[in-house]
């Protein structure tokens, strides 16, 4: 017979546990301290900002139609920025040259700012 | 979450290049302008829409208008130099201060009539809907500025 098989030892260390006694005392509030552990260990973890945003770009991002829509949103936005960027500062330009021309015709304009 | 790392860094560096190319190519006409050798009629050419004989047309009025202001400017300061001794040297109204107060009046007149004599000559060269476009807004900014009127505001 083969005593090494896994059954044999649940067996035979259950004989054992079965057997085995102690009159060592417990320390105090041993009994309150394992109850506080196991309710800690079962209560739900907080997640913190962060762990959302990369599970958020772990799982929820590499999808196809929220990947499309992301990058999507991002070009919008690029060009949409740089569109006003830029036709603000040709207005300034623009601005800034038709004053020039008046400056050089007129000797009264009062100096520049 | 590299695949999500990858499409998030990704979505960032498109907007990113979108922005850059948009605003070169969006501020192109301005660095043009900028550049051209002459950026205040490179503008006015813009601006109104001038065909290029238009333009070269106005260059030469430009060209020649501005020996005639640089003089205009010479005796201007030249006057106003000439008061500011005269009101520095008394506390009361002289004859040469009356004189002096009477000649800036003048150059200040000689020089309205020279420059609107200027941006008539310019706005007929233009077509016509752009020449009163420019009478107008050249007026705006040198005759009917509301400096010197603070008070009626």
């Amino acid at each position: 017979m083969n005593t090494n098989e896994p059954g044999n030892h649940d067996e035979a260390l259950g004989k054992l546990l079965k057997e085995w006694r102690t009159d060592a005392p417990l320390p105090l509030g041993f009994q309150e301290a394992v109850w506080r552990r196991i309710q800690r260990a079962q209560a739900p973890t907080a997640l913190s900002v962060w762990d959302v945003i990369a599970d958020w770009i772990g799982t929820v991002l590499p999808r196809p139609a929220l990947a499309v829509a992301y990058v999507a949103i991002l070009l919008t936005i690029g060009l949409t920025a740089g569109w006003t960027q830029a036709r603000q500062e040709t207005a300034r330009v623009k601005g800034e040259l038709g004053e020039r021309y008046i400056r050089i015709l007129d000797p009264y304009q009062p100096p520049r700012q | 979450m590299k695949k999500g790392l990858f499409i998030l860094l990704l979505g960032l560096a498109l907007a990113a290049a979108v922005y850059g190319c948009v605003y070169f190519i969006c501020t192109s006409s301005a660095r043009n302008l900028e550049q051209s050798s002459q950026p205040e009629l490179a503008w006015l050419k813009e601006e109104f829409n001038l065909s290029d004989s238009e333009f070269k047309r106005i260059s030469e009025l430009h060209a020649a208008y501005l020996p005639q202001c640089a003089e205009m400017c010479r005796q201007v300061e030249a006057q106003n130099q000439r008061l500011k001794a005269l009101l520095a040297a008394t506390n009361q109204m002289t004859p040469e201060i009356e004189s002096a107060v009477a000649e800036s009046a003048r150059l200040r007149g000689v020089c309205q009539r020279n420059m609107l004599k200027h941006f008539y000559e310019v706005s007929r060269t233009m077509p016509p809907e752009q020449g009163r476009r420019y009478l107008a807004w050249v007026q705006e900014r040198t005759f009917l500025t509301s400096e010197g009127m603070m008070r009626d505001k």
